[in-house]
């Protein structure tokens, strides 16, 4: 499954992004989003930005997936 | 001694895939698996949600085809309340998919796949990706941005943000398409089209002919095939009935509605994913390279192989060219790259279809729909293969039960097999490379998982 995690850029160099994920980072390439800054939150597939979401988009996602986890560890 | 080989992540495949590789004494390869992160459990987590919340829910989990989860949810949640969509509420749906699909595949072929043909499977991973092709090829590279975006904004204009997509509604659509929008977006989908004829002619001529040893022998495996056809048995990617193919070409057709009489899900115990097969061919399940058992292929080249034709005349040239020189079903696992190519003409030249025709623009986009008890299973061909959603309701609109089959699931079985066998051909005597190391990973990316 394709899991959709917002994760928040924090640093840019180029066109490399550094995102994080509650608190775990790494490198993803701006190529496809040239117009995005630090403080977005994006969708990362296979290293690429592909798409950008406002703040409140990225809450909601969040919270269905920290739920969706939760679910997923009580019922294995 | 035996030793392990992980690559972990997998550098350009989807960001939760490892591979582990066990070599025996000699330095063999004894044993190799994929392993893919899931949510397990996600059917509970959706049990007691209101239906018509789940189109909207899925997409959200499920992201890198959000359209493509939002429209198979939706068609469940139709019938699970007795709602049929109007013509035209059923026909944009259908084009935003198509739409969803011809973005898709662009960002695949180019920034996926192409930079191991066009750069070189051997070549240092630092130069090997889009940056690369980039650099030996600036125009093409900008213009494969220009060409993803205009694809993204037709969506995103018309139906709202492409990564959370609202615009499908239980019973039809949420808006209709203004005489404007279609001009506009016949317009585009008309340069969309251009572009993909340029790309089948570009990897024909300047990337395949290559690498036709590696496309020969990379990760080929014997397998059936799935993907839906209209009712000519012409590749529809929005509805349809499933044809299940096997290794020798037969098929048999079906209602997606019957689809847990065709297909079973195996688990195994070294991964938490669910492993579908094909239990109505009665053999069970087996990995085996030399004799599998109920494994079948989804995605581009297994419905390039289920179909008997394509229904638009660009694609269906491609189409012929295709099985000409490959025969049917093709098994060679790099095929998918090609498959996908002709499957993006098909999907550009269908969307400028659906925009042509009269009924378009209808204001007719929506049927009454009231929450009821029943059962419904909605099907769309995502860009990774047949995703299927089944839910059952009760009175009052609420999931009693839920099931679902993503598209990638059904290749995990296959992408383990292809990468045996990839590993198994390169890997003697303890002897790796990272060029090796990158052959196998192309196994795995050419089902885009």
């Amino acid at each position: 499954m394709c899991l959709a995690i917002p994760s928040k850029i924090v640093k840019i160099e180029n066109t490399m992004a550094v995102i994080d994920v509650e608190g775990v980072q790494r490198q993803a390439s701006l190529l496809l989003l040239e117009d995005a800054a630090v403080g977005d939150y994006v969708i990362v597939h296979a290293g690429y930005a592909i798409n950008k979401l406002d703040e409140t988009a990225a809450a909601e996602s969040l919270a269905l997936l920290r739920e969706a986890f939760s679910a997923s560890e009580q019922n294995p | 001694m035996t030793r392990t080989i992980n690559i972990s992540p997998i550098t350009r495949i989807e960001g939760h895939a490892s591979i582990a590789i066990q070599l025996d004494d000699d330095g063999n390869v004894a044993d190799a698996k994929v392993h893919f992160q899931s949510i397990r459990g996600f059917e509970k987590f959706v049990e007691g949600k209101p239906a018509e919340e789940l189109p909207r829910i899925v997409n959200r989990i499920c992201g890198i085809c959000p359209w493509h989860h939002h429209l198979a949810s939706i068609k469940a949640v139709d019938q699970c309340f007795g709602v049929t969509p109007t013509l035209t509420g059923n026909k944009l749906r259908e084009l935003v998919q198509t739409i969803a699909q011809a973005e898709d595949k662009l960002l695949h072929f180019f920034f996926l796949a192409a930079a191991d043909f066009v750069i070189g499977p051997d070549a240092d991973y630092a130069v090997r990706n889009v940056i690369g092709i980039a650099k030996a090829n600036p125009d093409l590279a900008k213009k494969v941005v220009q060409m993803r975006f205009k694809a993204k904004m037709m969506l995103e204009k018309f139906a709202g943000k492409s990564i959370h997509p609202v615009a499908g509604v239980t019973g039809g659509f949420s808006k209709p398409m203004a005489e404007e929008e279609r001009q506009w977006m016949l317009s585009d989908m008309r340069e969309l089209l251009d572009f993909a004829l340029f790309t089948i002619e570009f990897a024909k001529t300047e990337v395949f002919p290559k690498y036709l040893d590696t496309i020969k022998t990379l990760g080929v495996i014997n397998t059936g095939f799935i993907g839906t056809v209209d009712a000519d048995g012409a590749l529809n990617l929005f509805e349809g009935r499933l044809r299940l193919m096997k290794s020798d070409g037969t098929h048999t057709d079906f209602d997606v509605q019957d689809y847990t009489d065709y297909i079973s899900e195996k688990v195994v115990p070294w991964s938490y994913g669910k492993f579908p097969y094909a239990k109505f061919w009665n053999e069970g399940f087996s990995l085996d390279l030399d004799h599998p058992k109920g494994i079948y292929r989804s995605n581009t080249l297994a419905r390039i192989n289920v179909a008997d034709k394509m229904a638009t005349p660009r694609a269906q040239a491609e189409f012929e060219e295709f099985r000409d020189l490959f025969g049917r079903p093709a098994q060679a696992t790099l095929l998918y790259h090609y498959a996908r190519l002709i499957e993006e003409v098909y999907a550009c030249e269908h969307a400028i279809d659906i925009l042509e025709d009269p009924e378009i623009t209808s204001p007719d986009v929506r049927a009454k729909a009231e929450p009821g008890a029943g059962r419904g299973v909605g099907s769309v061909e995502a860009p990774r293969g047949t995703l299927i959603h089944d839910y059952s309701t009760d009175e009052n609109g609420l999931i009693t039960r839920a099931n679902m089959i993503v598209g990638t699931t059904h290749n995990l079985g296959p992408i383990n097999m292809s990468v045996d066998q990839a590993a198994r051909g390169m890997i003697k005597n303890g002897v790796v490379d990272e060029g090796i190391l990158n052959k196998i990973e192309m196994a795995v990316r050419a089902y885009d998982p």
